[in-house]
């Protein structure tokens, strides 16, 4: 992460406070501020035990007196969650952010809803998108999200919702055939990457929470607790690679890069029109010839190809033999149902003689 | 009436207090919004605003976009106002990763800024004129002249509404080469149309009965509650962001910074007449120094890759403070990418400035402070 390299590099060359920053120094002598240099404007940070201290200060000293909050903002650092207040002062015309975190466990920051009361709205919304609870906020209910969402949508672990979301059965479907036709073919279910990264990801986590309470339990220094933490990862991880080779069929097969490989056919087609044409012209033929030389040759070109490699089952030809299928009901469906009419059925024995007639085609097809 | 038509005995019956429900879909609530009324007979005594209709993501999409990409969804915040959105997104990264718009293209952005103001205004004046019940007349003026600029946009970028003309480095490609003869021929139209509406509204009875001295604000309250543009303003604090912070090349131009003197309905409307003015003057000072060069900063990469950092850029946009928080982590998509909406902040205070009036007034003041939902909503 980008953003923890430019807080070890604060926290090794500490900069200097600006003018700003300075007055809040002055304000509150006994509270310790960090300084992160931004543009247009300065930044500090503070504990959340100074926090309520501090923002009390900025709006009632006289020296500071941010009687105006623009912008209450919450952002997920992952482990921790943060919150940045925007401040300008009318009388003094001078602007600061300032900046609070709480750990992901306990998302907990006193209210500023008091002290401006714009600060209102933004908490809930605050409140709503990232979990953190405003310790005294009047009225934290959902702004903008319905009410009982249940998570929190800004939160980076909360995905983007994706256009499969919609399509939930049309991916179970190709998710089954995939796996059917795995089966006949005798080779593995391929293995989903995607999730097993998450579960692998949570299991780490979960080791990580463990050891590191255990840890504190024992009363360890901070440096044991993350020495232990790391030595508890490196054994999962041994172990995690001795189980994957223990079952060398759950290894995942390098998916096959179908971009790459349509690119390179498209291109090798490219190259055949190319040199067909030109030996075409060469000899000097007409244009419909010329045509009809290139698509021989790609013809023979396709031909060659399957031959060479029969190309893998892909979802394509499963949606080319489905759609093949659903051609063939419906050619049963109408012919099953003209039968019926033309025989006089009333319309629920009509009904009754498709679906018969469709039950009798999946068996034929199975068979 | 005097005449007495109630039994002596109904005097002494308890009374309750009626919620009433506005919305979401009402023609006076400017969009989807709704607010709960409690009034006491045609007293507000309570009122709850609900928000949330329109929220998109807008503030989780562009994480999940590179730099170029989240223009657009800017254009989708405040839809009044594109490119004060725009202007204030693109100088964001610009500040971020250390680029320099050429000055031509500064003098475009703040030409087409400007003059989207005015739009956004003479929408304000259009539906506000309709719930004070000059209905249809100042609407018709209003739309007449915003469609001049509405024509003079769709020329300089092929859209209509979701422009997407800025980009960090410069503009999307440069203004027609009638460009200049076109402004000044719509800021000709313009300058009639507002003395039109001047006319119309700022001395009209019904107007005057209906919005002098209504919804004051003090300047405290209006600080405390984070009111920002117009809205400010009209409480008498004479606060612009393009005057107090200035940002992109408003040092350059000469204005002024209209207030009113009783926070009430009725001076937010005259500041907004009065902001029109001179935004025409920057308008029209902007074109006299505009430079010949280029629209784009040199050495601009594919894409964009800002240096790990943060920052809060605000601009003045016609409904207030537009800003926008950004952090970095060095890749090519903002890792955190905050709105602040001007509106939402002046649909805060709604409640406040409601209590004790009556209905009818309620939607005038809540016409008043001009919001925009997609930018409460994001």
């Amino acid at each position: 992460m980008a953003e923890a390299d430019t807080k070890e590099a604060v926290e090794e060359q500490p900069p200097e406070p600006g003018p700003v920053g300075r007055l809040f120094q002055a304000a509150l002598p006994d509270v310790e501020f960090g300084v992160i240099e931004t543009p247009l404007n300065e930044t500090l940070t503070v504990t959340r035990d100074d926090f309520a201290r501090v923002m009390d200060a900025a709006h009632n000293d006289e020296r500071l007196s941010f009687d105006y909050l623009r912008c209450l903002s919450g952002v997920d650092y992952l482990t921790e969650l943060e919150t940045v207040y925007h401040l300008y002062s009318f009388s003094r015309k001078h602007t600061i952010a300032i900046k609070v975190r709480c750990p992901y466990e306990d998302p907990h920051v006193p209210t500023v809803s008091h002290i401006w009361h714009t600060a209102n709205w933004h908490e809930r919304e605050a409140h709503e998108l990232y979990g953190i609870v405003y310790d005294g906020h009047p009225d934290l209910r959902p702004l903008l999200t319905e009410e009982g969402l249940g998570y929190y949508i800004m939160r980076k672990s909360h995905p983007l919702a994706e256009i499969e979301d919609w399509q939930e059965d049309y991916l179970d479907a190709i998710q089954k055939a995939k796996e059917q036709a795995a089966a006949a073919s005798g080779e593995a279910p391929p293995v989903d990457e995607k999730a097993r990264k998450i579960e692998l990801a949570q299991k780490k986590a979960q080791i990580i929470k463990k050891t590191r309470d255990k840890a504190r339990d024992e009363g360890l220094s901070a440096e044991d607790q993350k020495a232990a933490v790391q030595a508890a990862l490196k054994q999962f991880e041994e172990e995690q690679a001795a189980a994957d080779a223990a079952q060398p069929g759950a290894a995942p097969a390098k998916p096959v890069d179908e971009r790459a490989a349509k690119i390179q056919l498209a291109q090798q087609k490219g190259a055949l029109i190319k040199k067909t044409r030109d030996a075409a012209r060469a000899k000097g033929l007409s244009s419909d010839e010329e045509k009809q030389a290139v698509a021989e040759a790609l013809k023979k070109f396709s031909e060659e190809r399957e031959a060479a490699a029969p190309a893998p089952a892909k979802p394509v030809q499963d949606r080319a033999a489905k759609i093949k299928l659903a051609q063939e009901k419906a050619v049963l469906i109408k012919k099953t149902r003209d039968e019926a009419r033309a025989k006089g059925l009333s319309s629920d024995e009509e009904k009754q003689a498709v679906s018969e007639a469709l039950k009798k085609f999946s068996e034929e097809q199975k068979g | 009436m005097t005449v007495e038509h109630r039994a002596p005995a109904e005097h002494e019956l308890d009374t309750i207090d009626i919620n009433i429900n506005v919305g979401p879909q009402h023609p006076a609530t400017h969009g989807v919004f709704r607010m709960v009324l409690t009034v006491d007979g045609e007293v507000v005594t309570d009122l709850d605003p609900v928000i949330g209709y329109m929220h998109r993501g807008n503030e989780k999409l562009p994480e999940n976009c590179d730099y170029r990409q989240a223009i657009g969804y800017h254009d989708r915040t405040d839809y009044l106002a594109q490119f004060s959105t725009e202007h204030c997104f693109v100088e964001a990264v610009e500040t971020l990763a250390g680029l320099t718009a050429p000055d031509r293209a500064e003098y475009i952005r703040v030409i087409l800024a400007e003059l989207n103001r005015i739009a956004s205004h003479l929408m304000f004046f259009g539906a506000f004129a309709t719930d004070v019940g000059v209905f249809g007349t100042a609407f018709m003026y209003a739309f007449r002249d915003r469609e001049t600029i509405q024509d003079l946009f769709e020329e300089v970028t092929g859209e209509r509404m979701m422009y997407n003309y800025f980009r960090p480095g410069g503009v999307a490609w440069d203004v027609p080469d009638d460009f200049s003869e076109r402004t000044k021929q719509v800021l000709a139209k313009i300058n009639s149309g507002l003395n039109d509406l001047d006319g119309l509204l700022m001395d009209n009875e019904i107007v005057l009965a209906r919005c002098r001295g209504l919804g004051s604000v003090s300047p405290e309250d209006a600080i405390n509650w984070g009111l920002s543009g117009p809205m400010l303003r009209a409480s008498g604090v004479q606060h612009d962001i393009r005057r107090a912070e200035p940002y992109s090349i408003y040092d350059r131009f000469e204005f002024d910074v209209p207030t009113g003197d009783q926070g009430d309905v009725f001076d937010r409307m005259y500041v907004r007449l009065e902001e029109m003015h001179q935004s025409v003057r920057i308008v029209e000072q902007a074109l006299a120094q505009m430079p010949e060069g280029p629209i784009m900063a040199e050495g601009m990469k594919r894409i964009l890759r800002p240096p790990a950092g943060e920052i809060y850029m605000r601009v003045e946009s016609p409904r207030g403070e537009y800003g926008v928080y950004i952090v970095s982590n060095g890749s090519d998509k903002p890792y955190r990418h905050k709105v602040r909406g001007a509106s939402f902040s002046n649909l805060s205070a709604l409640r406040a400035m409601s209590i004790g009036h009556y209905v009818a007034d309620v939607i005038i003041i809540l016409g008043s402070i001009d919001i925009v939902l997609c930018e409460v909503d994001r």
